[in-house]
């Protein structure tokens, strides 16, 4: 547990008339060996019922030499000489800003008094956490262990300053390379999952993996050190990993093997295929196609499109009867408008809307079932998250490191709308959201046009605290975030930063001796702010719970991609491991491939406990594969958008 | 000053076979004149005086402690026109261990001067009132200048007196390592362990050689010594003397950089060059900007700057 300091003073204030105390920055001296560092808690008493914490800040060492010109004469030029027998005096001067003062009123400079180091009852006071990490309803949230001056104590947020309602969001800066952002990232989670109190609801989080294995693993354990348990035990947490963990992931291109690191054999079963359909495109197309794509015209023909022809029945002007729900169907509306239109010598509009604009959408929509392949879907099969069914402690991994841009937006956008709408209703299964996302600087940027990603992203920094939805955002540089985002973040995590960032004009509150601190810290230590806070404050924080992404890859080598036959088999078999591949096959064998995905997808969603009789069932009977130019229900088989040559 | 008739009359001394001094100190008042300025000496090291070269600076610096003191006296107050000084004097040990120094002695007083004889009753019974010791600085006439100055000698010798206290207790409660006094030894020679003192002086009022003797001491170079000797008459017959040049003198002033170091050990001949390397590493660090840099060794003035520390804003 957390180890006090001796009540013997270790400095004393100083006061002159070019450098006098004041009630929110102080000076004080101490011995040239001293456990004081910058970041150091400290605290003042008068002796009259006055008492003032403060963090150091500032450190400045001199001695009593006028001007360098003295130390070479008395070295005679030589840096080699002799030391001398005798060091010059020398003071430590710190500058301390103030946390808090008892009695708060009236506020008064900083008393001339001894300076005493911080015990871990002064560190509780001094950050203000008396205020929520006691009495009848408690809700401290542990984000890491202050260790100055000889002293460890636990560090904790307020529940409401952190997941709302009071404020909310998390925003955490640092260097690349670290295993600083995620890694704080995941501990925070697993704190929060561990600590956040039963009075103030359910809580899950979704977590977006941007890239390379980094969330692939929250479910196996991570490799501690007994420091990193003994961390974990002075904050009062259990270091495990986390307990229900739900991996969502594309289809790669070829349609059935999933675009993911997590593709184990004992690790595949847990991960869900996401796949989308024209429905859950259709409502986010302005993610997907940019301002110099559409005009207002074609918003009104997209529009018109999700209005009264996608899920509808639709009769076009030549008498053909149309129900849209996936890319193909829409193909074969848009084949029978041209054909309509050229038949019948009308070739520039169509209720309203003129040729040119509709051939344009008809491009970018088709387009977009290629440019997000594996996650977009033409034939209607849809696996989705969740929605409605969140559970209380549970995280949702969407991996999306092997997609596009492009397609990491669509899914970052559509995930965070639909839990808004559900928090909106209150019908998400969970009171509170927390949602991670890397590269924060990518989907919101500080300059450049303003995207619907961005824009839905400061709505929710704005007024996710009233929903529940609480943005944990991540990235390299703040500086490059949009202002507003990291503004409304009530709370804000700084690891190593690069000392150009440092030097933007967002850093000009911090004092040139803590910006060094930032830019020189170790792995495992991270700067605070937090509403409670009046000052920055260093905390140290173990290894997260679970195992890191890199080991993750050295446990569970991804396997390599399979043909279709073989990657359906897989797939059954993780479900249920007694299925047998032959029969499998047997059951596949004369199906088209779009029936066969659908039956898998149904399967998994469903995970019944006969694994091979549902997916029988989910298949139907076989039926001849068609070839392109023949015709089905429905229509005929059309060539591959992505392929013009195609037959 | 023109550059010109520097140069004119540098030419002139040199061509004469002089030296010319460049940076020598510009006086605008006549200095009080000098107490004594001849006192006698014998050659003990060798039959004149010879300049010894100690061979550099020594390696390691033996333990040691460094002693000095201060004082201060004003006028605080007047009975018509007869004054009454306050002083104060304080003397400190900052003993040196690891090269840091750390106080091993102090001691402070503040103390009451007054030419009692000429003083009513009542005054002095008030004066004793306070608590402090009050001191009697003589004098039969009244002199608005010679009264202060009487008083400021009864300051200087109290301030002796307490330097000598605070060395014999240093002295008494250690058994071992040298303790180095700011100024002359004479007073001390007779302490328990005196055989420990090495006296570091820095003023040359006055000169013990002469003729030659006074000429090689006076124009030593850098890094030398003069051969030990004798300073003649009482306690001072026990008490060991040499120059050593601390730093090159040569377009200085002559006593640039000359200190006079004492002893009273009958080792001190034998000693004398180790001492004088020892000492020679004490030129590192600089005491600038003490104007007496070339003669202060650091120690000596970190001692005085512990005590001035101490006094505060007297008065």
């Amino acid at each position: 547990m957390s180890r006090g300091c001796e009540r013997n003073p270790v400095g004393r204030v100083v006061a002159t008339e070019a450098m006098p105390a004041g009630p929110h920055q102080f000076h004080f001296w101490t011995a040239t060996e001293t456990t004081l560092g910058i970041g150091a808690i400290v605290r003042v008493d008068d002796g009259v019922g006055r008492t003032v914490y403060a963090v150091v800040v500032d450190g400045r060492a001199y001695s009593d030499l006028l001007t360098a010109l003295h130390d070479v004469v008395a070295a005679e030029g030589d840096p080699a000489t002799v030391r001398p027998p005798t060091r010059r005096t020398e003071v430590r001067l710190w500058t301390a800003a103030v946390l808090r003062q008892i009695p708060d009123d009236p506020l008064q400079p900083v008393p001339l008094a001894d300076v005493q180091l911080a015990t871990t009852e002064d560190v509780e006071v001094a950050l203000r956490m008396d205020s929520y990490v006691r009495g009848v309803a408690p809700a401290g949230l542990p984000i890491g262990l202050y260790t100055a001056g000889g002293t460890t104590a636990p560090v904790c947020l307020d529940a409401d300053f952190l997941l709302g309602p009071e404020s909310a969001h998390l925003n955490i800066s640092g260097v690349s390379g670290l295993a600083t952002k995620t890694s704080a990232v995941e501990f925070f989670i697993a704190s929060i999952f561990q600590t956040f109190p039963a009075h103030k609801g359910s809580i899950s989080a979704v977590c977006v993996n941007v890239k390379g294995p980094d969330l692939c693993y929250l479910d196996q354990p991570g490799e501690l050190t007994d420091a990193d348990r003994e961390m974990y035990a002075t904050m009062g947490l259990d270091p495990k990993p986390f307990e229900s963990v739900q991996y969502f992931a594309p289809f790669k291109p070829d349609g059935i093997n999933i675009n993911t690191l997590r593709s184990h054999p004992d690790l595949s079963d847990s991960v869900q295929p996401l796949v989308w359909g024209l429905r859950e495109v259709l409502d986010y197309h302005e993610v997907l196609l940019n301002r110099d794509d559409i005009d207002a015209k074609s918003d009104a023909f997209i529009d018109f499109l999700a209005d009264r022809v996608v899920e509808k029945e639709f009769v076009d002007d030549w008498g053909n009867t149309h129900r849209v729900s996936t890319f193909s169907h829409l193909e074969r509306l848009f084949k029978a408008i041209f054909d309509g239109l050229e038949a019948q010598g009308r070739s520039d509009m169509w209720r309203t809307h003129h040729i040119a604009t509709i051939r344009k959408v008809r491009n970018r929509l088709l387009n977009i079932s290629v440019r997000c392949k594996g996650l977009v879907t033409d034939d209607g099969a849809v696996s989705d998250l969740p929605f409605g069914e969140f559970a209380d402690r549970s995280i949702y991994v969407l991996d999306v490191a092997g997609m596009d841009q492009l397609a990491q937006d669509l899914v970052f956008t559509r995930v965070v709308s639909k839990l808004r709408e559900h928090l909106e209703r209150r019908d998400l299964g969970v009171e509170h959201v927390l949602v991670f996302v890397d590269e924060l600087n990518k989907y919101a940027p500080g300059e450049g046009p303003d995207t619907y990603v961005r824009k839905m992203l400061l709505d929710i920094s704005e007024r996710g605290r009233y929903l529940g939805l609480v943005l944990f955002g991540a990235q390299q540089f703040r500086s490059q975030v949009h202002r507003r985002i990291v503004g409304n973040s009530g709370t804000t995590i700084y690891g190593r930063m690069d000392m150009d960032e440092l030097a933007t004009p967002g850093y000009q509150v911090l004092s040139p001796a803590t910006k060094i601190k930032l830019a020189t810290l170790p792995k495992g230590e991270l700067m605070v702010r937090h509403p409670h806070f009046t000052q920055p404050v260093f905390v140290r924080f173990p290894r997260p719970p679970v195992l890191a992404g890199p080991l993750g890859v050295q446990r569970f080598p991804p396997v390599s991609d399979v043909a279709f036959e073989e990657a359906v088999v897989r797939q059954l078999a993780a479900l249920d491991r007694d299925t047998d591949p032959a029969k499998i096959k047997q059951a596949i064998a004369g199906h088209r491939e779009e029936a066969i995905r659908r039956a898998l997808l149904a399967t998994k969603r469903t995970r019944p406990d006969n694994v091979l009789s549902f997916f029988s069932a989910a298949l139907g009977p076989p039926v001849s594969r068609p070839r392109v130019g023949d015709s089905f229900a429905g229509g005929t088989l059309l060539k591959a958008v992505d392929d013009p040559y195609g037959t | 000053m023109s550059d010109s008739v520097t140069r004119l009359l540098s030419d002139a001394i040199l061509t004469a076979g002089g030296t010319a001094d460049t940076g020598s100190t510009v006086l605008t008042h006549v200095p009080q004149p000098v107490a004594t300025p001849f006192a006698p000496a014998e050659s003990v090291e060798h039959n004149a005086i010879r300049a010894i070269d100690v061979g550099g600076t020594a390696e390691a610096t033996p333990p040691a402690a460094f002693m000095d003191g201060i004082q201060r006296y004003a006028v605080a107050g007047r009975f018509g026109l007869i004054p009454v000084i306050r002083g104060y004097v304080a003397a400190a040990v900052l003993a040196r261990h690891d090269a840091e120094l750390s106080a091993a002695g102090c001691r402070e007083e503040e103390l009451v001067i007054a030419p009692l004889s000429r003083l009513p009753d009542r005054a002095i019974r008030e004066l004793e009132g306070t608590g402090m010791p009050l001191h009697d600085s003589g004098g039969e006439r009244t002199h608005p200048i010679v009264d202060v100055h009487l008083a400021g000698q009864v300051v200087e010798r109290r301030r002796e007196e307490l330097e000598l206290q605070v060395a014999r207790e240093y002295l008494g409660h250690t058994t071992f390592g040298w303790l180095v006094v700011d100024g002359s030894i004479t007073a001390m020679v007779t302490l328990a362990g005196a055989a420990r003192i090495l006296g570091v002086v820095k003023s040359h009022e006055t000169q013990y050689l002469d003729g030659a003797d006074l000429r090689q001491a006076l124009t030593l170079p850098a890094g030398h010594r003069t051969s030990v000797f004798a300073r003649l008459g009482a306690e001072r017959s026990m008490v060991r003397t040499w120059y050593l040049r601390l730093w090159p003198w040569e377009g200085r002033d002559l006593l640039y950089g000359l200190i006079r170091l004492e002893r009273v050990a009958e080792s001190a001949l034998a000693e004398a060059t180790e001492v004088s390397r020892w000492m020679l590493a004490e030129r590192a660090p600089l005491s600038a900007p003490d104007g007496r840099w070339d003669r202060l060794i650091y120690p000596v003035h970190q001692v005085e700057s512990y005590l001035r520390a101490r006094a505060g804003e007297w008065l």
